[in-house]
């Protein structure tokens, strides 16, 4: 028998393809190529015009720093599963244009209840969780930037990554009160 | 293929054994079901994972066909390889790795010592069993034990558990974070002290090949820079030093021969095609469930039971701590998750002259970050915008969970046997009967649960939710029981088969009793000790 140093690939229900052929997609489209190995939602993303309101409708409901590369996929997701519609997204920027919104209390309150509600808060758990679905083998759009580890950003690390160096954490307890930007 | 030594299983008390023995100048050929990954891949498996499935701490893991360990997301995944029945089947719903490294991979790290009064409970209470040797027999093995994992912990010995040591840790402890300081605030309010745990991990310097630790709050269930031990960090050195690892080789049965010694294992490999590998000494070192399940399948005329099974006591005696968790609403914030998940306990509750009539209890107040846990409870209040950051703070900050784990005795009925149901290689599954008992129900109900009462009116607690369901530790312990009688025992006090001379079960399975605590030191402790009796027996042959 030989030394031979035997190793095994990630299972493949788990590896890392989802995630790196996501992010791929994003930069071949950036490149004007679309192939017929692009993921069937890529098509959609074609449609810049549905893409930038999504954003939009996103940074109205969602009122922190977004990352685009993350609602670039939320955006295709949601349209291919059918969780939101093109028209949900000129519905709900309409309730905002009409009550002149900034911010998200500006016309919540407006959305009327049953599937346009649903919608807008979906879009506000997926920015928030990372995922459509929280449910086993839904697929993840984004683990670290997931928005749900930022109100506690300044106490708790997001798992996995640190915050702090060797023995740098103290028993500091700071205020519910100091919300962090982000 | 041969070695001096053949070892099946990768996990801690492996390695401890196969370092020992390559150290000592002996060949070593070690099997491993599952297959051999390296750390980034189960960190990304983790980041992957959905957010409630990041809750199941095997979810990172997924098994191979030829190595199925429990997967518990969703229900019929959990009742797929483990075979559970009695009335608390559910609280033997074991998280293990089947993987190069074993379930160290997903521990948290904490390393406790069994006291003296928890090693002679029949003396003493009347009750289980007591060990066949005493604390100083096994206090200089756990020292061992301590420098081999890298346990840091206090230099003070109030603080200690227990302070009875011959060496400093190798580590100071490590800093608590809010949460931990928290608890230890409260629990001395009503008279009870909460200790900094033991833990093999790194506190503030690099150990061996290992970095300090970082607080990523992640130890379970991976480590990502690998500063807390687990089995896995040893498995190239164990390789420079020349032992051999074979992955995805699943032993199925044990041959015996002349005097009943034993003189190979037969495993298959990841296509089905068998093989055979023989040496001078066997150790199985598989965890408590795999370690009597490869015994009681290895049958031949000489062993109708089972290899080292004239007992009958292969398989019997399983034990854990059965778990309650009490989950608190607090009025003011613990911010619980600074730090590692785990790093303190109240342990002067698993001692007392009580334990004659019901068991003891661990406190722990666990220190896993709630960001998650905040925000699913907060989105799912439909909140939006400043109310729903605001809520998402105040639940991962305000909530909380004290771990209770008890002291079960050694029983015979609590058994696992061979399932009629197979697995992917036509090998039968694990079948467990598990009743906690009245000793363990009887503590709950007198003095653990109305002790977390305290505890919780002591944190202020606004809500106090108490699980009615034990769950499992994943301390799995008992299945070939140490003892000096071979016929209510399987092993020596060296780990040794009585039945055969050159076998040897170390780790859970031959713990005679658990305490409290966490089963992985006095596993360690015992794989050194075996360590040495197998040198020994080496060197006369």
């Amino acid at each position: 028998m030989s030394n031979e140093i035997i190793r095994d690939d990630s299972p493949a229900e788990y590896n890392l393809s989802r995630r790196k052929v996501l992010l791929g997609g994003v930069v071949l489209i950036g490149s004007s190529y679309l192939g017929p190995t692009l993921p069937a939602w890529a098509d959609s993303l074609q449609n810049a015009s549905y893409t930038n309101q999504f954003m939009q409708l996103s940074t109205l409901l969602v009122n922190h720093k977004l990352d685009k590369n993350v609602g670039l996929r939320l955006a295709a997701a949601m349209q291919t599963s059918k969780r939101l519609t093109p028209q949900q997204v000129t519905d709900l920027l309409g309730i905002a244009s009409a009550k002149n919104a900034k911010i998200v209390e500006d016309f919540f309150p407006d959305i009327p209840d049953g599937p346009l509600k649903v919608a807008a808060l979906e879009i506000i758990s997926a920015w928030y969780k990372g995922v459509l679905v929280d449910a086993p083998d839904a697929e993840v759009f984004t683990y670290e930037l997931a928005l749900m580890y930022q109100p506690t950003i300044d106490v708790m690390t997001i798992p996995s990554y640190a915050i702090s160096g060797p023995n740098g954490w103290t028993s500091h307890a700071p205020p519910l009160a100091d919300m962090p930007e982000f | 293929m041969n070695a001096d030594v053949i070892v099946i299983g990768t996990g801690v008390v492996g390695c401890l054994i196969a370092e020992e023995l390559l150290d000592a100048g002996h060949s070593v050929l070690m099997l491993e079901a599952g297959p051999r990954v390296e750390r980034w891949q189960i960190v990304e498996n983790y980041r992957n994972l959905p957010p409630t499935s990041r809750l199941h701490f095997n979810a990172p893991y997924p098994p191979k066909p030829w190595a199925p360990h429990l997967m518990s997301a969703t229900p019929e995944q959990a009742a797929e390889y483990l075979q559970l029945e009695g009335p608390n089947a559910r609280a033997y719903q074991q998280g293990y790795v089947r993987y190069a490294g074993g379930a160290t991979w997903h521990w948290a790290g904490i390393c406790w010592r069994l006291t003296p009064d928890d090693m002679k409970l029949k003396s003493l209470y009347n009750v289980g069993r007591d060990w066949a040797f005493d604390y100083a027999t096994l206090e200089p093995y756990y020292v061992k034990a301590e420098y081999a994992l890298g346990v840091c912990g206090p230099s003070e010995p109030e603080l200690q558990w227990p302070p009875i040591r011959s060496k400093p840790y190798p580590m100071g402890r490590l800093p608590f974070g809010p949460g931990e300081q928290r608890f230890t605030d409260a629990a001395a309010t009503v008279g009870l002290v909460n200790l900094p745990s033991a833990q093999a991990r790194n506190s503030g310097v690099a150990y061996g090949d290992r970095p300090a630790c970082c607080g990523n709050n992640n130890c379970i269930p991976v480590c990502p820079i690998g500063a807390k031990y687990d089995a896995a960090t040893s498995l190239t050195r164990i390789e420079s030093k020349g032992g051999r690892i074979l992955p995805n080789a699943v032993a199925y049965k044990i041959e015996t021969g002349e005097k009943n010694k034993i003189q190979a294992v037969h495993y298959y490999d990841s296509e089905k095609n068998t093989h055979r590998v023989t040496g001078s000494i066997y150790v199985v070192a598989c965890n408590g469930i795999e370690t009597p399940k490869l015994l009681l399948m290895s049958t031949d005329t000489r062993n109708p039971n089972g290899v080292a099974n004239s007992s009958d006591q292969v398989g019997r005696n399983m034990m854990d701590q059965p778990k309650l968790v009490v989950e608190l609403e607090l009025a003011e914030p613990a911010w619980t998750g600074v730090g590692p998940v785990q790093g303190s306990s109240i342990m002067e509750t698993s001692q007392g002259d009580f334990r004659s009539e019901h068991c003891g209890a661990l406190f722990r107040f666990n220190n896993m970050a709630r960001s998650r846990i905040g925000a699913t409870a907060a989105l799912a209040q439909g909140l939006v915008g400043k109310a729903l950051d605001k809520e998402i703070r105040r639940q991962a900050a305000c909530t909380a969970e004290i771990a209770i784990e008890h002291e079960l005795m050694p029983a015979a009925h609590n058994r696992l046997t061979l399932s009629s149901k197979k697995d992917w290689l036509g090998l039968p599954k694990p079948n467990i009967y598990y009743d906690v008992g009245d000793y363990v129900r009887k503590g709950s109900q007198v003095f653990s649960i109305p002790t977390a009462k305290r505890l919780a009116g002591a944190l202020g607690a606004t809500k106090v939710d108490i699980s009615t369901q034990y769950t499992n530790s994943d301390h799995i312990m008992g299945g070939c029981i140490m003892g000096n009688d071979p016929a209510n025992s399987v092993v020596d006090i060296d780990c040794r088969a009585h039945d055969h001379e050159n076998l040897f079960l170390p780790g859970g399975a031959a713990m005679t009793t658990g305490g409290c605590g966490n089963s992985t030191l006095t596993m360690a402790a015992l794989a050194l000790k075996a360590s040495d009796a197998i040198h020994l027996q080496l060197g006369k042959a």
